[in-house]
């Protein structure tokens, strides 16, 4: 028996490695092992109320702070029968917008990049593409920006609160965030251009008959929420009803859960987000989408980088209209809870995929919390893919260390964040 | 230059010089990197808040959005030097202090979704600025727990330090 170990993956958010357990020639195992421990959150918060649990949950990761803190509201609001104003539904879509700017801009471009133009890291990068790493930090600052300015700070923002905003931006701000976005359109659309233009490997295309699941956005929008979740093969169903279709379970080698749908693996993120809704794109991005979609997004996860950087488009492209729709309105008092009791379920597509967070409250106190994170969604799907992907590259006599890069750029493409991932209080081992 | 280690009790002159040794001509800036609600861990954002107040325009913290703040400096005319200050374990007493110059400073990029220090070093060295990391060893990363009174002495004298150079230098 013989181990081939990635014992630290670089270029994730978390600590993780991967172990392909060889028999012979055959590969017996992959597993992503997750090393980092367990964040204990949905325990913390039992008896917190409803207003303390929104300030508490995002720490479980200062990547997907905003993602966290708005599938925690949403999740509260239903919970307290709450709905939101207007503004405040629109205020929060362009913070989201400014996380998946930040978010895809950073790892497309700074941690999954290097592995296709051979190098080792961004900094190797530097001095053949300099101005692409440069532009990659504009749009992570730009993306921060919009954070700060809806959020209230870059990292983890408390302006969003149950039933509105504490502080809704100014036109002023608004004016000066719609201006910016216009002018780095052409910034993201080279993200696309240099992301097309990569040869994708084919050793990672594999044939199997997993769904991709994201929210379905309101009124048949490309957003990143919704109360229904849209699969691949056609289905939907309330978020509420998450548990059916996520099948959390614990495994022995990782502090984070599993899922799987109908006993298949599954992917969240970028990838299935255009795949389910991205005929519902406008703009330059949806020529984009046209352009550069085929079947292999559906086979190979490395696509999901060049989902990412559309998204980016999308993104840029979408939020001049959102300062508009903001500007125009003037600032509502935040709504107040109608009950103390009751059950709600946020969901929410973080940059890595979809985000669920539910709650049951009694007498005004979190009774229940629940979180299920895109990442912990994805472990499965990344582990299958990996396997499949080592058994057919030892089979054409790869050696050991393109085996291992090649399973790393599989790991990085869904860009996992293991933080997120390890969320949970129990690990049973067998 | 070679890195400094400067433990509590050690001379204050001592550490401003290895400073002063690292940077070159032109403003000085600091860059507060951690996490203020973990204990220790917010050395460095503590460091740089401090420093704001007297040099707002040269002290910086996660607060501000570390990679863009690279990016405005890395714009900027002229040399200058960023000093990362950043709480870290290095083996040594609380409240120790290791200087490391750009050269020193490692380009692995293990387990972060932040932009590596690495290459925000590169990137301004491309523009003409230096670059040094501060760390600060740490007694306690417990969330919400208090400062340690080691890492605050330690946090007391980079301020002091840093005020000095700063003041010396040009806006």
């Amino acid at each position: 028996m013989k181990e081939l170990n990635v014992p630290a993956l670089a270029r994730v958010e978390g600590d993780g490695g991967i172990t392909v357990t060889l028999d012979g020639k055959k590969v017996k195992s992959v597993t992503l092992d997750i090393h980092e421990g367990p964040r204990l959150i949905e325990q913390l918060v039992k008896g917190m109320k409803p207003e303390d649990d929104v300030n508490v949950v995002p720490r479980i990761c200062a990547i997907c702070t905003l993602s966290h803190k708005f599938a925690a509201i949403r999740g509260m609001e239903k919970a307290l029968a709450i709905t939101p104003p207007e503004k405040a539904d629109l205020t929060r879509e362009l913070m989201m917008l400014g996380e998946n700017i930040e978010s895809n801009s950073l790892h497309t471009m700074l941690l999954a990049l290097p592995d296709f133009l051979g190098y080792p890291s961004a900094v190797a990068m530097l001095n053949d593409y300099t101005d692409d790493v440069k532009r990659a930090l504009k749009l992570k600052k730009f993306g921060n920006h919009v954070m700060e300015v809806t959020s209230g700070r870059i990292v983890h923002g408390e302006n969003p609160i149950i039933g509105g905003f504490g502080k809704y931006p100014s036109k002023k701000m608004l004016e000066e965030i719609k201006a910016k976005a216009h002018e780095m359109v052409p910034d993201a659309a080279r993200v696309v251009e240099l992301f097309a233009s990569l040869e994708i490997p084919k050793y990672a295309d594999v044939d199997t008959d997993k769904v991709f699941m994201s929210v379905d956005a309101p009124k048949k929008k490309f957003h990143l929420y919704g109360d229904d979740i849209l699969i691949s093969n056609g289905k939907d169903f309330p978020a509420d009803e998450y548990k059916k279709f996520t099948n959390e379970r614990v495994v022995p080698h990782s502090f984070a859960k599993r899922s799987k749908y109908n006993d298949k693996t599954f992917m969240v993120g970028a990838n299935a987000r255009l795949i389910n809704m991205g005929k519902r794109l406008d703009g330059q991005a949806a020529d984009m989408f046209k352009e550069h979609f085929d079947k292999r997004w559906l086979r190979n996860p490395l696509y999901n980088n060049l989902a990412q950087a559309i998204e980016i488009v999308w993104a840029m492209e979408s939020l001049p209209d959102a300062c508009d729709k903001v500007a125009s309105m003037d600032d509502p008092p935040t709504e107040q809870p109608t009950r103390t009791t009751g059950s709600g379920t946020g969901a929410v597509e973080a940059p890595r995929g979809t985000l669920y967070h539910h709650y049951e409250l009694k007498d005004g106190l979190v009774d229940v919390a629940d979180i299920i994170t895109p990442t912990a969604q994805n472990l499965d799907d990344i582990e299958m893919h990996m396997k499949l992907v080592a058994e057919r590259m030892l089979a054409e006599g790869k050696k050991d260390d393109e085996v291992r890069l090649g399973l790393e750029m599989i790991a990085r493409a869904y860009d996992p964040c293991i933080s997120c991932a390890t969320h949970l209080v129990t690990l049973k081992r067998f | 230059m070679h890195k400094l280690r400067h433990a509590p009790g050690d001379p204050e002159e001592v550490l401003k010089a290895a400073l002063e040794g690292v940077a070159g001509p032109g403003p000085v800036y600091v860059l507060g990197l951690g996490y203020a609600d973990k204990a220790d861990d917010g050395a460095g954002v503590l460091v740089a808040e401090t420093l704001k107040k007297l040099f707002p325009n040269h002290s910086f913290s996660e607060h501000d959005g570390v990679e863009g703040t690279v990016l405005d400096i890395s714009e900027k005319d002229g040399p200058g030097t960023v000093f990362f200050v950043d709480a870290t374990d290095i083996k040594g007493a609380p409240g120790t202090i290791l200087v490391v110059p750009r050269e020193d400073i490692k380009e692995t990029e293990i387990s972060t979704h932040r932009v590596p220090v690495a290459l925000m070093a590169s990137v301004l060295g491309r523009e003409g600025k230096g670059t040094a990391v501060v760390c600060v060893q740490t007694r306690s990363l417990e969330f919400r727990g208090d400062l340690s009174s080691e890492v605050s002495s330690a946090v007391d004298l980079l301020v002091r330090v840093f005020g000095d150079i700063m003041s010396g230098r040009p806006g």
